[in-house]
């Protein structure tokens, strides 16, 4: 919906995404203090948007196999493991970090690859349980090869990055590294619906056997959606092995994908906006109830576990709400009422 | 050779475990065509509910006979198993695979912190419900517990088959199994299949917690149990009650067989990993498992 006055006259100003001046000032006002913003706050608050930010470029990699594509993956978090152990193991060789980064993603790829070949055969939840044998295999793989090739049970330690003669080691320098890669990963997000390979896993996504008959190879295409997926996931691999400097199969569970996935399906599936109104939202909660347990604690009136406990609770009891009351997330809510700021003073459209 | 044998009955025991909280997947499917991820954390679950029955009341001094303990965690279960119908999938009846099967997922997140709530992280011994030790036939040791574990999983196999293929309410459920907006215009009640399913599904994880647990350790863990019986239920064909145990007796030997010649090479991995890369080969060559309906879909 677009705000009253505005028209297009060319088929490129009706295809732009960000339609109006007004977008793109929005959108410049938001870089602009992404970019001040560790200046005017503490080193603590840097570290959550930076770990946002990784979040975010995993949960794009999501929206583009589930979103995009409709092939379930709950093994995004093994897939970050993955990036994160290739940027280990590379850079252990001395590689700098603009050849690690896209061949940690291209490793991340090759490996979602494998399990994503039962969809010639399979779709829905069935190919989900690949991607679940994925997420299970992944430590007991770790920790079965020898140590000195992925650290078994111990991890791996990671160089920081390095850029010419400057280490990027301080959180502030590490939050640019990442907001700039979060930008690119986001344009990528955003123009991938509109290129031809996005169009073919929304085609597939609605109906692949409708997809078939129309000439879209459907099983190149939902293996292709894996790929994609995990280039992006193989991209929060890296920084998470940079940002930690130091790996171990403890930080890629099963409960990080889910968490993944829930922040796609609070945010909106349909969109990448959800993809980061998802993120941000869950972070927001995590970081509430983190402080909530803090005074908790302090006060003598909770234990150690309940944090835990607490965070599960309210994950599942959104996922839950998010499915039930408002399939189409976040997002959808977002878009409601920027339509309602646009169109006012006019009550509907 | 003795030794050889000796593996294979222990591989088919614990392979009969697997089996009885596989049919535990397969009688939700069966009749509701829900693949419920949280099964490990129901059965989870149910031992908490029986421990609280049977030593939480001990404790705390108002101790009752273990069969009471018994009925009322079944009561429990199936008051779980409503809950869970009436607010997680009755909302969600008509929606496609994706949302029920997050669905399962997020209540796989929310029972675990629910759990870890209520009853702590802390391990707790669990009741003796099965005698302990081990009989001998000729030269071969066999587990008591798992034996008579054995016998009920196979009885209840043939009772819950008869039940789904010969009864006119197991038919119905067949019908939800096999869509849910055909068997709602065909006046057959998803609401109660569904919430049967549930009942169904958190009595038979509660019997096999009681296999499985019998005079050993409680704790959030054992739901892993779940994630190594799907393979099972998938092998065996998640429509098929007679599969499970089937396939569970494939994939216990096979586990057996690999801890004993594989583990020592591989640092203990191939028996873990080996129900997986079979859950994997089998959606390879033949998704539908052994007994499984197999669908074929028109345009």
């Amino acid at each position: 919906m677009l705000p009253t006055g505005v028209h297009f006259e060319t088929y490129a100003g009706e295809a732009r995404i960000l339609k109006t001046r007004r977008a793109t000032a929005w959108l410049g006002l938001l870089i602009l203090g992404l970019v001040i913003l560790p200046q005017a706050v503490g080193p603590y608050t840097v570290g959550v948007f930076t770990h946002m930010f990784i979040t975010l470029m995993a949960v794009y990699g999501l929206y583009v196999t589930v979103g995009l594509g409709g092939q379930i993956n709950i093994a995004q978090s093994a897939f970050v493991g993955v990036g994160a152990f290739a940027t280990a193991k590379l850079s252990g060789y001395g590689l700098p970090f603009w050849a690690v980064i896209p061949m940690a993603a291209l490793i991340t790829g090759a490996v979602s690859v494998i399990f994503a070949l039962p969809a010639a055969k399979v779709k829905g939840f069935y190919l989900a349980l690949t991607t679940l044998a994925a997420q299970v295999m992944f430590p007991i793989v770790i920790f079965a090869l020898p140590m000195d090739w992925l650290g078994g049970l111990v991890g791996m330690a990671v160089e920081p990055v390095r850029l010419g003669p400057i280490t990027l080691g301080s959180p502030v320098h590490f939050y640019y590294f990442t907001l700039v890669l979060v930008g690119l990963l986001t344009v990528a997000a955003f123009n991938l619906p509109r290129t031809r390979f996005g169009r073919s896993l929304m085609a597939v996504r609605d109906n692949d056997v409708v997809a078939e008959v129309m000439g879209v190879p459907v099983f190149r295409t939902k293996v292709m959606a894996f790929f994609a997926g995990s280039l992006f996931a193989g991209v929060a691999g890296a920084c998470t092995a940079y940002f930690l400097q130091f790996v171990t199969v403890e930080s890629f569970t099963l409960f990080a994908s889910v968490w993944y996935l829930g922040m796609l399906i609070v945010g909106g599936a349909a969109s990448p906006v959800g993809a980061i109104l998802g993120v941000v939202f869950i972070t927001a909660v995590q970081e509430g109830l983190h402080s909530a347990a803090t005074v908790m604690l302090q006060s003598g009136a909770a234990g150690g576990g309940m944090l835990f406990a607490l965070t599960s609770i309210v994950l599942g009891g959104c996922i839950l709400v998010a499915l039930i009351f408002e399939p189409r997330g976040l997002a959808h809510r977002w878009s409601v009422i920027r339509t309602a700021f646009q169109l006012w003073p006019f009550p509907r459209n | 050779m003795t030794n050889l044998i000796q593996i294979l009955i222990d591989g088919v025991l614990v392979g009969l475990v697997y089996g009885l909280v596989a049919i535990s997947f397969v009688v939700i499917y069966r009749a509701s065509r829900i693949v419920n991820l949280a099964q490990g954390e129901v059965l989870v679950f149910g031992a908490l509910f029986l421990w609280t029955f049977t030593l939480g009341l001990e404790h705390v001094g108002a101790g009752l006979p273990l069969v009471v303990g018994i009925l009322l965690t079944l009561a429990a279960c199936v008051v779980l198993g409503l809950i869970l119908e009436r607010f997680v999938f009755r909302p969600l009846i008509g929606q496609p695979a994706f949302a029920i099967f997050m669905a399962s997922i997020a209540l796989l997140i929310l029972l675990r912190g629910l759990a870890q709530l209520v009853w702590t992280a802390e391990t707790r011994s669990f009741p003796v419900i099965l005698p302990e030790g081990a009989f001998e036939i000729g030269p071969f040791l066999i587990n008591t517990r798992l034996f008579l574990g054995a016998l009920f999983t196979v009885a209840l196999t043939f009772g819950l088959h008869a039940f789904f293929t010969r009864s006119r309410r197991g038919l119905r459920l067949a019908a939800v199994a096999e869509d849910h907006n055909t068997a709602l215009s065909l006046g057959v009640s998803v609401r109660g299949a569904i919430a049967v399913a549930w009942i169904l599904g958190a009595i038979v994880a509660t019997f096999a917690a009681m296999v499985l647990l019998s005079g050993r350790i409680v704790s959030l863990e054992v739901a892993t149990i779940g994630f190594k019986a799907l393979p099972v239920a998938l092998l065996g064909g998640l429509e098929s009650i007679r599969g499970a145990p089937l396939a569970g007796i494939l994939i216990g030997v096979g586990e057996a067989l690999a801890m004993a010649y594989l583990d020592p090479h591989t640092n203990g991995a191939a028996s873990a990993v080996l129900p997986f890369c079979v859950m994997i080969g089998v959606l390879l060559i033949r998704p539908q498992g052994l007994f499984g309906w197999k669908k074929i879909e028109r345009l």
